[in-house]
């Protein structure tokens, strides 16, 4: 019956289809079972549903299957995707057949869903009974052993005590004396039913009368929706709603298990497939209970968290570019090894470039049409207990104006793509004593303009009334960005300047110490006199346009210029090191026009100065309107209010927390595992510091509004919310940061001490950049459970339902030439923040709060998916940079 | 120290082939002069983990530019011997060291020894291969760099001391040196961990050869490798004794026989039981200990 021994004709007697593909059938009913009640169980379909409602949605549910297992487990049959278990393939097959199963019994019997789950179950049971049966006689070739063994037996023995208490308990009534009988007779008989017979009955039998009876009495209603026990020794009570699921739950593992077991033919193997089945449903139960809350969120709060979303399209073209950078490193991965069916995986990869490319191809489309293109819908909110229809859209405008934020955060992102494999270039050097003293002009340049801008800041711009020092400033703005100008332009021109003499290869591989002249002086220089502009109170400008933002955008177009060359020079390229070489120029010389466009955004989100060129503009307020994101919270009404204040208040407590836990929490696990003899000490601080990661979150809460707010400010404030969650993060970047770097190899530290380098240098170059990962680790783990953190929050950083302002945090840092220099206003105040926002907008009850609380909430789990998203990317990052990949 | 010092090791009365004892042998090796100069002079050298005396009273002196093994069965004490000429057994807290090594005349064990210059002079292959997970150039210039010998980065340009031109030449030096530079000249970039161990061992002796040492202890450099990669690292290790001292220890014989100019035999129980010209040991030693374990019929 296994496969392992499927091509060994003489362990392999007898040849029964009908039995195997049967069982794997009745396992994929039960894998839908589970996954049936799982959805019954969070609402998503009521129990009492029937007829078309719950057809529809078996319908809906087909598809996904035939989408997802259906497809996998065809392609694994029909060999194009290598999936060799047969069983695996049976039970992609058999969640198919039974999928169209019961979708069409939904409709063909028009029951309800608690009832057609009952039917499975009895389904199940008979099935899995007859397998036994089957095997018992001999009809199948199977290697049971004498009995299914203690362990079913106690096993079967509990559920049987359960069951008949029940069943007693219903049939006579729990003030007789005689129900705890019927409950020990019960467990009897299925406990010796488990033992005493050849373990191929003793392990379907007993499972199939638990899960039959279980059948029936859910099939036939006796269990209903409807059904409830109020018992007056407990203030609650079991509903069906809850009570059905978790049965059938219950039994489709108990049916799994038994079903396996006889599909493998029972003996050792079938003991095998049996557990590993019924763990696996473990797993998956883990699996299925994280995407129902996410799902379940989602479903409740999508609707209204976009209400009134709209996107200008060039907007739209800016954020899809990073997509579509990933996308083409999708599609130019290797697919895995020559086989007839690599196109097909060829094909799979170019997928997510196609749909990039359709959207890039709609966006234009929009831009062409001259049109908005709206998405219509309907949602509900319970607005004063009554249900509410609000009509919503969301849309992509054909407007132009690209938001400054939107445009550095996808300039950013792309510069950091292309910059992180810039490896060999490092090392060219300066090919000549002039490059080399330009080199060293612009370093010091961009020192010196860093430092009269922090002389601005401190004095104001025109400082002890002199305003010669003013025009010095103009005066260094106006070179500053002549020079980057020139800088940027160097590259291109170098390698054009080179094929005078040389091939267009030869020559863009010897402008290499341009290109990293041109890019990091470039960027360097223009970014300094960037934020020099704004302190010195001067802006230059060419017509309608700043200097600075004129410069980066030619510069940008230098830099694809530049790209352009490189990009056609690799296709002459003669060797594999030359290709190589100017595959990494090219990526610097991208990095490049990525890194001047941030500059572009950045400087209007600086200056707040609209700028336009060729129809194009790049301004603070741009074409993404996202209500629920955007605004500052409105009074609850029927229109949905935005939450902006709780959202940047999350995020910079979870920075804030970050920045304060990180480094502290790192230190101490330097120190505790590098320097201190391990001993009674540092045993100490083991203990105090898993003792700190269990302390409940509210006496850190109590602990701040008690201890460190009188300290500081003496009122609720966003520092006292980021110190405090500071702490509660501390005590778990220690402990992963102390397992990450003792787990770094001590080979590692004898190699660095026998070339004579002293622990401390040993430590911040081989230690922590090895432990990284692992610390990385930790922090994601931290910064998930602190970004939802309420109880403390409350305490220390103040409910507040109607923030209408964010905190400025960067914004609000004012500097002064006198003690203490600095100060930051917003950190001191109140602020709003997601948790808290949903625990008030609950609390406060009132009308269309529900719909708003789901909302906020969706919001949250998306900041914090963000957040390992960014933590999970950073981590990656590291394990390549130490592992060879 | 001398208070918790174990009382003097009972004397052996082992017998050899001329019926002397094994103190009588002692006496005559412990003339073992050689041309030149010695490198390293090691003086009653002993050394205790906790209880448990590791190294009991070994006096040697070795030859410069040329390569000298150290052979014995496991566990008696040549490894625990060799760490201490560059004091890497300072990093085991349970280790108790006795006795003097002195490099040119020069007191390692001084306390104003400085342990950075001893390590310069002094470098360090280990059994199994240990680069650091960094690139290739990033783990020969990693000494020179944490030494301030070489200076990148945005101050070095700063003040016109960027030293990217002599990184470049060191590490080419270098890997030449370790025989390596042929195989990796064009991924220098890429992460070491990606080499073959044969090549990581050799990558770990170029960055030993970048700090410019003089001595190079080896701790059975090729125990951990297949026999291609052994031949090249004992091609190597012959090499190198050109310009370097090379002290080498190894469980192979054969290798012991091959490569080295002197050979020490420690035996069990952290004795430096006979030192003497390789040949000399191997056919026609003066302990019948000895006799025994480099034949094959002992250890």
């Amino acid at each position: 019956m296994s496969d392992a021994y499927a091509n060994e004709n003489t362990l392999v007697s007898t040849e029964s289809d009908v039995y195997d593909r049967g069982l794997d059938a009745v396992i994929s009913l039960t894998v839908l079972g589970f996954a049936l009640s799982m959805v019954a169980l969070v609402d998503v379909v009521p129990l009492d549903a029937s007829g078309s409602a719950l057809g529809g949605f078996f319908l809906a549910l087909l598809a996904v299957t035939v989408g997802g297992v259906g497809v996998a487990g065809l392609a694994s049959w029909l060999n194009v995707v290598p999936v060799t278990s047969q069983r695996v393939r049976g039970i992609g097959l058999g969640l198919l057949v039974t999928s169209v199963g019961v979708t069409v019994l939904a409709y063909g019997l028009g029951v309800t869903l608690a009832t057609l789950l009952g039917l499975v179950l009895v389904f199940e049971a008979a099935a899995v009974a007859a397998a036994g049966v089957v095997s018992r006689v001999g009809l199948v070739d199977t290697g049971p052993d004498m009995s299914a063994g203690l362990l079913a037996g106690g096993a079967f023995g509990v559920i049987g005590l359960a069951i008949g208490a029940a069943l007693g308990g219903g049939l006579v009534g729990f003030q007789s004396l005689l129900w705890p009988v019927v409950s020990l007779a019960t467990a009897g008989v299925l406990a010796v039913l488990a033992i005493v017979p050849r373990e191929d009955l003793g392990s379907t039998l007993p499972a199939a009368l638990v899960v039959g009876t279980l059948g029936v009495v859910i099939a036939t209603s006796v269990l209903g929706p409807g059904w409830q026990w109020n018992p007056q020794t407990l203030s609650g009570g079991f509903t069906g709603g809850a009570v059905i699921p978790v049965f059938v739950l219950f039994s489709s593992v108990l049916a799994a298990w038994s079903a396996a077991k006889a599909r493998a033919g029972f003996g050792a193997q079938g003991r095998e497939y049996g557990a590993f089945l019924v763990i696996n449903l473990n797993a998956l139960l883990m699996l299925a209970v994280m995407a129902t809350i996410v799902v379940f969120v989602t479903v409740k709060g999508i609707a209204y968290s976009v209400h009134g979303l709209s996107i200008g399209a060039v907007a739209a073209m800016v954020l899809l570019a990073p997509l579509f950078v990933g996308a083409v490193q999708f599609a130019r991965s290797p697919a895995g090894p020559d086989e007839w069916h690599a196109g097909a995986r060829q094909g799979l990869r170019v997928l997510p470039l196609a749909v990039v490319g359709a959207a890039g191809a709609f966006l234009v489309g929009v831009l062409a049409l001259g049109e908005p293109v709206y998405y219509a819908f309907d949602y509900t909110v319970l607005e004063n207990r009554v249900e509410n229809q609000l009509r919503t859209a969301v849309a992509v405008t054909n407007e132009t104006t690209v938001g400054s934020l939107l445009l550095v955060l996808a300039g950013f992102v792309l510069f950091v793509y292309f910059f992180r494999k810039y490896g060999t270039l490092r090392n060219v050097g300066t090919a000549s004593d002039r490059l080399a003293l330009v080199r060293q002009a612009v370093t010091m340049a961009v020192l010196a303009i860093a430092a009269l801008t922090f002389v601005f800041l401190l004095v104001g711009p025109v400082p002890f009334g002199i305003t010669p020092l003013w025009y010095a400033g103009l005066a260094v703005i106006d070179l500053g960005t002549v020079a980057a100008l020139a800088l940027a332009a160097l590259p291109a021109l170098g390698v054009l300047a080179g094929t005078r003499e040389a091939s267009l290869a030869d020559s863009a591989q010897d402008s290499a110490p341009l290109f990293t002249l041109g890019v990091f002086g470039g960027l360097g220089l223009l970014t300094v006199t960037l934020f020099l502009q704004p302190v010195a109170q001067v802006a230059p400008s060419v017509g309608p346009v700043n200097l600075v933002t004129l410069v980066a955008m030619v510069a940008t177009a230098a830099m694809l210029a530049a790209a352009a060359l490189v990009a056609v020079a690799g296709r002459s390229a003669d060797t594999r090191i030359q290709r190589r070489f100017l595959a990494e120029e090219l990526r610097l010389a991208l990095a490049g026009a990525a890194g001047f466009l941030t500059l572009v955004g950045l400087h209007v989100a600086v200056t707040g100065i609209p700028q336009f060129l060729l129809g194009l503009s790049v301004a603070n307020a741009g074409t993404l309107s996202w209500p629920m994101v955007q605004q500052a919270y409105i009074p609850l009404g029927t229109a949905p209010g935005g939450i902006m204040p709780a959202i940047v208040g999350t995020v910079w407590l979870v920075v804030g927390a970050t920045l304060f836990a990180v480094p502290l929490g790192l230190g101490a696990a330097v120190f505790l595992t590098e320097y201190a003899e391990q001993g009674r000490f540092t045993a100490l601080v083991e203990v105090a510091t898993n003792a700190l990661w269990s302390t409940p979150s509210i006496v850190f809460g109590l602990f701040g509004a008690v201890f460190l707010i009188p300290r500081i400010g003496g009122d609720e404030s966003l520092l006292a919310g980021m110190l405090v969650l500071g702490f509660m993060l501390l005590p778990l970047v220690l402990i992963t940061s102390r397992e990450a770097i003792k787990s770094v190899p001590d080979e590692y530290r004898d190699a660095s001490a026998a070339l004579g380098v002293s622990r401390w240098e040993t430590i911040r170059s081989v230690v922590v950049p090895a432990a990284m990962p692992g610390v990385i680790t930790g922090v994601i783990l931290g910064v998930g459970r602190i970004a939802g953190e309420t109880a403390p929050l409350i305490l220390v950083l103040g409910s507040t339902l109607n923030a209408t302002e964010a905190a400025d945090v960067i914004g609000g840092f004012r500097f002064m030439a006198e003690p203490p220099f600095v100060a930051n206003e917003a950190l001191l105040s109140t602020s709003a923040s997601l948790p808290t926002q949903v625990w008030a907008v609950i609390a406060a009850g009132v009308s269309g709060s529900p719909s708003m609380g789901w909302a906020t909430a969706f919001i949250l789990l998306m900041v914090v998916l963000t957040f390992y998203a960014v933590g999970i990317v950073a981590r990656t990052y590291f394990r390549r940079k130490l592992n060879y990949e | 120290m001398t208070d918790t010092e174990p009382a003097s090791t009972a004397s052996q009365t082992t017998t050899t082939t001329a019926g002397e004892t094994d103190e009588e042998v002692r006496a005559e090796w412990t003339d073992y002069r050689f041309d030149g100069q010695a490198k390293l002079s090691v003086e009653n050298l002993n050394v205790w983990y906790g209880d448990d005396h590791a190294i009991k009273d070994v006096s040697m002196d070795i030859p410069e530019n040329s390569v000298t093994a150290l052979i014995g069965p496991s566990g008696c004490g040549k490894s625990t011997f060799l760490r201490c000429l560059n004091r890497m057994n300072d990093r085991i807290k349970a280790a108790r060291i006795d006795g003097s090594v002195e490099l040119d005349g020069m007191e390692i064990y001084d306390s104003n020894a400085n342990l950075v210059e001893l390590r310069k002079r002094v470098g360090m292959v280990f059994q199994s291969p240990n680069p650091f997970p960094k690139s290739i150039r990033d783990n020969i210039s990693y000494g020179p760099r944490k030494h301030g010998d070489i200076n990148k980065g945005l101050l070095a340009r700063l003040f016109g001391r960027d030293d990217t031109a002599e990184e470049t030449e060191l590490v080419e030096r270098s890997l030449k040196q370790a025989a390596l530079w042929d195989e990796v000249s064009d991924r220098l970039d890429d992460n070491a961990l990606g080499l073959s161990g044969g090549q990581q061992q050799r990558l770990c002796i170029a960055r030993a050869l970048a700090t410019d040492p003089e001595v190079i202890l080896m701790d059975e450099p090729a125990s951990a490798l297949d026999p291609i990669a052994t031949s090249k690292i004992e091609d190597l290790v012959t090499e190198l004794a050109e310009d370097y001292t090379v002290v080498i220890v190894t469980h192979n014989m054969q290798q012991a026989a091959r490569i080295s100019d002197q050979t020490a035999v420690f035996l069990t129980g952290g004795e430096l039981v006979e030192y003497d010209d390789t040949d000399k040991i191997f056919e026609n030693p003066a302990s019948q200990r000895v006799e025994d374990y480099v034949t094959g019929k002992f250890g």
